[in-house]
């Protein structure tokens, strides 16, 4: 696992979406093989979209062959409310961007058959091979999408209730009103998310550092279900300098100097692939 | 191409009068607003066109209610040649886009009274490709008082003895059928189309005749007029929703009996609910007829004068009277304003400087913002490109047109407007102080709801139409569009 830390949220956003958007030209996306990426909503990753959208905007990203899989929605929410997942996303993303609408996927939170949504869900994404970058948020109580502590970490797309906190969290998008929150959302799974070829995180802000701290200095746990991340081959995590507040100095240096050489060592595999050496997948670990 | 645009990197004016960074999809086909959202996760499309508007203001088309002509053509001349008619209101049409304007309603004044019946049936909606659209027509007179009578030919004035049945026989009882007959024969389904009468309500039979004209869908306006504040109560209390050109062509501002005037204060206080046969006058406990009757008499006397609307008035009212005491709980939440027994009615204002002060012009919009409606009242040399001097009217008489003045050759006599909608929405506001996104609501939202066709026009709400004016951040029109075309477009000189 690596760990980027940036000075405040602007920063990390910038090296996440240059780095997504890297990723993606490097990819080079077809019509026939589209790069497959997850995204997340919330307040951490909106620096991203804005810096995508930036990229987009430039003529230096395209989004024309990229299929998305969104983490999770609310159930019973009707997809035009101004807090459900679907508006979350074309307001601050969908709508800036060149995507093709029919390469846009969210799970329905108002379908009929919830299960046979999930499944469905999981279906499909595996029709386009499996997702090739999961970008993904946290939660104060270290949840990866909808999958609060005491989740399965084996678990795949399904209906969740939401965790007490997670609720009371949500309810000042909802005029703070607790009882205009839904209780339950559909998610993908823990599984699902480390089932992707590449998880990057973004963890800003002070009230993310408890989490950011169980989950990478402590053991697997499901009660701070991000930590499965150390389980997977190859996972980013871009934190801003108030996200490291309860981190041991030790690691935040470990990471910091671990950066440095990583850079060498993606130079030194630009200077192979020129030469002809097919690439690895994975990180330096 | 699949037929849809986004307009991007601008700013859309809300109805509330703010002005909010967004993207606006159109269907240029259909020429409809779209809602984005719906496009884009149940139709499964998103715009192939996409126009960078570089920051400007992306607005809803302007709506004038109330213009006499432009570029020539007199609305109210009709020299019995129908064709000749069509292609003045043609040519109307077409040109008015300049200004911003995608929607009007052509006024006429009063008439010799066999012309109504033809020129109202010939002023149905209209529009042509590339044009704005006439909804329908605005009747000023001759319904008026004689005293209060502006441009308007004495000898034509007439008062409706017969209420209701007086107004068929003059505007032609075809013109004045319930709004869908009137519809019906008309254009392509779902089309708007607006009718407006101005009157004044102490005409002998107009006040009887005010609900029968509401319940027709026809707007009834209160102007040219001396109705006193409880004539013009009673009056808006059976149905009248607008007051043409606030400040002129009525009784100045009294503060004992404000007249028409004093409605943008109307006070909870007297708005006690009216039986609607209750007669106006003595029995209400706000009476003025004393009032209206030194009114009238004064105006008898006087006779007819050509003189401006603006500066002739009458005598002091009596003291204020006592009214009715009443004795109910007092509300105790701050920033409330106790229930009105009625809605006050939107009015005109003519933001040319000229024919109303920009003291005046705030004091107005203060009063009662949710109710200010921007028009030209403008003749029909409004013409942007028209030269300052002297020009032809008609019966041999001539304008002189000095700037946005305009008189009659040989007397300061103010013989009506020229400005644009789109100078007077950069006069409005400069004028009040209010944001430029605020000043747009008094030229599209406002005057829609006013017409009851606010979920078509003078909006981006999705499904209106999607009649637009671009503007620059000093409010000059840099586009216009009707329907989802591009009509007319700035061209850099």
């Amino acid at each position: 696992m690596r760990l980027i830390i940036r000075d405040d949220p602007t920063a990390v956003g910038e090296y996440i979406g240059n780095y997504i958007a890297k990723r993606i030209n490097d990819f080079k996306p077809t019509p026939e093989k589209p790069f497959v990426l997850g995204l997340p909503t919330g307040s951490s990753p909106i620096p991203t979209y804005k810096h995508l959208i930036k990229l987009v905007k430039e003529g230096s990203l395209s989004f024309k062959h990229v299929v998305t899989f969104n983490m999770d929605e609310y159930v019973g929410l009707p997809k035009d409310h101004s807090e459900s997942y679907h508006t979350f996303m074309f307001r601050e993303f969908f709508s800036h961007i060149d995507i093709p609408p029919l390469q846009v996927n969210i799970l329905d939170g108002t379908a009929k058959d919830l299960i046979g949504e999930c499944n469905a869900y999981e279906a499909r994404i595996k029709e386009f091979g499996g997702i090739e970058l999961f970008l993904g948020g946290i939660g104060e109580d270290g949840h990866i999408a909808f999958n609060e502590p005491g989740s399965s970490l084996s678990s795949r797309t399904r209906i969740k209730t939401l965790a007490y906190d997670t609720i009371l969290a949500n309810a000042r998008f909802f005029n703070n009103d607790i009882a205009a929150v839904p209780r339950m959302a559909l998610t993908v799974g823990v599984a699902t998310v480390l089932d992707s070829r590449e998880v990057v995180v973004v963890v800003t802000g002070q009230r993310k550092a408890l989490a950011l701290s169980k989950a990478i200095e402590e053991g697997v746990n499901h009660l701070w279900t991000l930590s499965a991340l150390q389980m997977h081959p190859w996972a980013l995590i871009v934190v801003d300098e108030d996200a490291t507040a309860e981190l041991h100095v030790k690691t935040v240096k470990y990471f910091k100097s671990i950066e440095r050489v990583q850079e060498e060592v993606e130079a030194m595999h630009a200077a192979l692939r020129e030469q002809g050496v097919e690439e690895q997948v994975g990180s330096m670990e | 191409m699949n037929g849809l645009i986004c307009f991007t990197n601008c700013l859309l004016p809300r109805e509330d009068g703010s002005l909010i960074q967004q993207d606006l999809w159109i269907d240029e086909r259909r020429g409809v607003i779209l809602d984005a959202h719906r496009t884009f996760f149940l139709r499964k499309e998103r715009p192939d066109r996409i126009i960078d508007l570089g920051g400007n203001i992306l607005s809803p088309g302007f709506m004038d209610i109330q213009i006499n002509g432009a570029y020539g053509f007199d609305f109210s001349v009709y020299d019995g040649d129908d064709g000749a008619y069509r292609e003045g209101m043609k040519t109307v049409a077409e040109k008015i886009v300049e200004t911003g304007v995608t929607s009007l309603v052509p006024t006429i004044i009063t008439q010799e009274r066999s012309l109504y019946p033809k020129i109202l049936s010939l002023l149905r909606p209209f529009a042509t490709p590339i044009s704005a659209n006439l909804l329908g027509w605005h009747a000023e007179g001759p319904f008026i008082q004689l005293a209060k009578r502006g441009a308007h030919a004495p000898q034509f004035l007439v008062s409706a003895t017969e209420q209701f049945a007086s107004f068929e026989a003059i505007y032609g009882a075809e013109n004045l059928t319930d709004r869908e007959d009137w519809l019906m024969d008309t254009v392509n389904d779902g089309e708007v189309g607006v009718r407006i009468i101005t009157a004044a309500p102490e005409i002998d039979g107009v006040m009887a005749a005010v609900e029968e004209t509401v319940k027709r869908g026809v707007v009834f306006s209160i102007g040219h007029s001396i109705a006193s504040t409880d004539i013009a109560t009673a009056a808006v209390q059976r149905g009248a929703r607008l007051i043409t050109h606030l400040f002129n062509a009525m009784p100045q501002l009294h503060h004992r009996d404000p007249s028409i005037i004093g409605l943008l204060g109307a006070s909870p206080h007297l708005s006690v609910p009216m039986s609607p046969n209750q007669l106006v006058g003595a029995t209400t406990p706000m009476s003025r007829s004393d009032s209206l009757k030194r009114r009238l008499k004064v105006a008898e006397q006087e006779g007819p004068k050509a003189v401006s609307e603006a500066f002739d008035d009458l005598l002091t009212p009596p003291q204020t009277p006592i009214f009715v005491h009443r004795d109910s709980e007092l509300h105790l939440q701050k920033g409330k304003v106790a229930d009105m027994a009625f809605e006050r009615p939107f009015y005109e204002l003519i933001v040319d400087g000229i024919h109303s002060h920009p003291n005046s012009v705030r004091l107005a919009y203060s009063a009662y913002p949710e109710g200010c409606i921007l028009i030209t009242d403008a003749m029909k040399i409004l013409d942007p490109h028209l030269r300052d001097g002297v020009h032809e009217w008609r019966d041999g008489k001539r304008f002189v047109k000095e700037g946005d003045k305009l008189y009659l050759e040989g007397t300061d006599t103010l013989a009506g407007s020229v400005v644009t909608l789109d100078k007077c929405v950069r006069n409005f506001s400069r004028f009040t102080g209010c944001s430029l996104g605020e000043a747009i609501k008094c030229a599209t939202f406002n005057p829609a709801k006013c017409l009851g066709i606010e979920d078509r026009k003078g909006t981006l709400r999705p499904g209106a139409d999607a009649d637009l004016v671009v503007l620059d951040r000093k409010g000059y029109v840099q586009s216009t569009w009707v329907k989802g075309k591009e009509v007319w477009k700035r061209t850099v000189t």
